[in-house]
């Protein structure tokens, strides 16, 4: 009985595995950052690619893209405004947010809004990006609408947009949509879209495309250890990260990103997660992927990365333990003795002013 | 002759500061033992002498005697570097590696990721962006704005072309190694000669 039930579910294959995601809330947690469920690579996927960036068009649509492109290669120039750490996006978005399997923007504009059981709340792209903003960039998220939210959107949307077009062999250029339903995101049944491309995929599609997210792992063989993962981050992190983890500027830019204390993401951010990093780490690292390590490799050095000090927990009221309780325990280290001391109790401050 | 005795007294009281402060100008002016049979192919000020040897101004101490101690572990080949290198015994990396990375660097305007957004030049687009359909990373990623370069990635801009199409080369052929995991002999490896030409030009050019 067991057995059948088992094999039922493997025939069923990853419908199977999709559907219990969408119903086993990972993203319980009043967080803004709560991870849309991810799967696991397929092989020999093909993804979207999106349009080069000549193909932007002239005029005021194309500014905000071009303006979104420039802010996520270069979010330092948002610095104290909007920005508190040494971040840009490109450092977790591979290729200007572009790269499948690298949480590219194309997958995340096509999967927002998106609703959350347990907050009973429909966040938009936007809100999503604000999240970002509060989180990985340990800063204070620019106002609804505002052009910077906007300018996101629209690169966003671009990318995407232009790869479905491709896909559905329809030409010419992206339709120009405000600014107004640039923000909200495109996962919903009155999103503006080309006749042929709306009969060609559901919502629910285009809400999943390949490559969308960081490719789920499987769980270590092993518990992941932070001291194993010393050695994997000596080995093979250290020379573009630093020996303490701070990256490392060349004329004032951190292409190679701290990844602990005061200048990285804080402990709200969803790369704080050993699965999230993990996920990350196992597809995207080391940069160029010249080796590929292993599976229990990427686990390891996610948790010694993530069992470092960082920013404060923007949703914690003061107490570590009541927010760890309330936010955290997921696969994370907010709370937890490591050394001597509990994460979260030097926790850097929050959007701190560079000079 | 008051102002000497005053300046060489301040240097000996802060031994440490001046060691550690590469603009101090008498201790700049003086080539160290060690480096002394450098400056023949490199110049006396690091500037490099085409074709003899690629300009070291503007390198920094840690990629400096991270290669001198590669090109005496072999990993990187180079059959005039290699007995050179060899040379360097005690300190020797030490002070060479200090003398030539307090030298001045050519000046370069750094430009940053994103200041220009559409490429016509195919190898600035690649200098910027790279080309991810090839697994091809945008180079300034390590060596930073304009290859200014830091730490263990060798600034670029303004170095000689012709010695950045030898390396690019020699870590195609394997002669040069080093790389932690394989990273820039991965990149070299999907270059094309004519990238690797082109590349070389646009590093050495910039302004």
């Amino acid at each position: 009985m067991k057995y059948s039930a088992m094999l039922l579910l493997a025939a069923m294959g990853s419908l199977t595995v999709q559907a219990q995601a969408e119903t086993e809330p990972v993203q319980e947690r009043p967080d803004k950052q709560a991870p849309l469920p991810s799967f696991p690579k397929v092989a020999d996927q093909t993804y979207l690619t999106p349009r080069p960036l000549s193909a932007i068009p002239e005029g005021a649509f194309g500014d905000k893209v071009r303006l979104g492109y420039q802010l996520f290669v270069n979010t330092q120039q948002l610095r104290d405004k909007y920005v508190g750490n040494e971040l840009n996006c490109t450092n977790c978005h591979m290729d200007a947010g572009r790269k499948a399997n690298a949480s590219p923007l194309w997958g995340a504009y096509f999967a927002y809004p998106a609703y959350r059981k347990k907050d009973n709340k429909v966040s938009s792209f936007e809100e999503r990006i604000q999240g970002c903003f509060n989180y990985s960039m340990n800063g204070k998220a620019p106002a609804s609408g505002s052009p910077e939210l906007v300018a996101l959107s629209a690169y966003a949307y671009w990318l995407g947009m232009g790869g479905l077009m491709d896909e559905a062999n329809i030409s010419g250029s992206v339709p120009e949509i405000s600014d107004a339903e640039l923000v909200k995101g495109a996962k919903r049944d009155d999103f503006p879209l080309p006749e042929a491309l709306a009969k060609a995929m559901t919502v629910e599609q285009r809400a999943n495309l390949p490559g969308r997210a960081y490719p789920e792992i499987p769980k270590p063989e092993q518990a992941y250890s932070p001291e194993r993962g010393k050695a994997v981050y000596v080995a093979h992190c250290q020379t573009c990260h630093g020996v303490d983890g701070q990256g490392q500027a060349i004329a004032g830019v951190y292409a190679l990103p701290p990844l602990w204390g005061a200048q990285s993401y804080n402990w709200g951010a969803g790369m704080h997660r050993v699965n999230t990093a993990a996920f990350f780490i196992y597809e995207n690292m080391p940069f160029g992927k010249s080796m590929q390590l292993t599976n229990q490799q990427a686990w390891d050095v996610a948790a010694y990365i993530n069992s470092h000090e960082r920013p404060q927990d923007p949703r914690s009221k003061g107490d570590v333990k009541q927010a760890q309780e309330k936010y955290h325990n997921d696969s994370d280290y907010y709370g937890v003795e490591v050394d001597g001391k509990v994460l979260g109790t030097e926790a850097y401050p929050i959007f701190p002013k560079k000079s | 002759m008051k102002i000497k005795t005053l300046v060489i007294g301040l240097t000996l009281c802060s031994g440490y500061a001046a060691a550690a402060e590469p603009s101090d100008k008498q201790s700049m002016n003086v080539i160290p033992q060690a480096a002394q049979l450098c400056v023949s192919c490199h110049g006396a000020a690091g500037e490099g002498i085409e074709p003899l040897g690629p300009r070291l101004a503007g390198l920094s101490k840690e990629y400096i005697s991270t290669q001198l101690q590669h090109f005496q572990a072999g990993v990187r080949q180079n059959a005039t570097m290699m007995p050179m290198a060899m040379t360097l015994q005690g300190d020797g990396i030490e002070q060479v590696s200090s003398y030539f990375s307090a030298k001045p660097a050519n000046d370069v305007k750094p430009v940053l990721r994103g200041e220009q957004v559409v490429f016509n030049d195919d190898t600035a687009r690649l200098a910027y962006q790279g080309d991810w359909s090839r697994g091809l990373l945008a180079c300034v990623t390590c060596h930073g704005p304009s290859a200014l370069g830091g730490g263990l990635f060798p600034r670029l801009a303004g170095q000689q072309a012709s010695y950045i199409k030898t390396q690019l080369l020699a870590w195609q052929s394997g002669t040069r190694k080093g790389d932690v995991d394989g990273m820039m002999g991965s990149v070299a490896n999907k270059l094309t000669v004519a990238e690797i030409d082109a590349l070389a030009n646009y590093f050495a050019n910039l302004k």
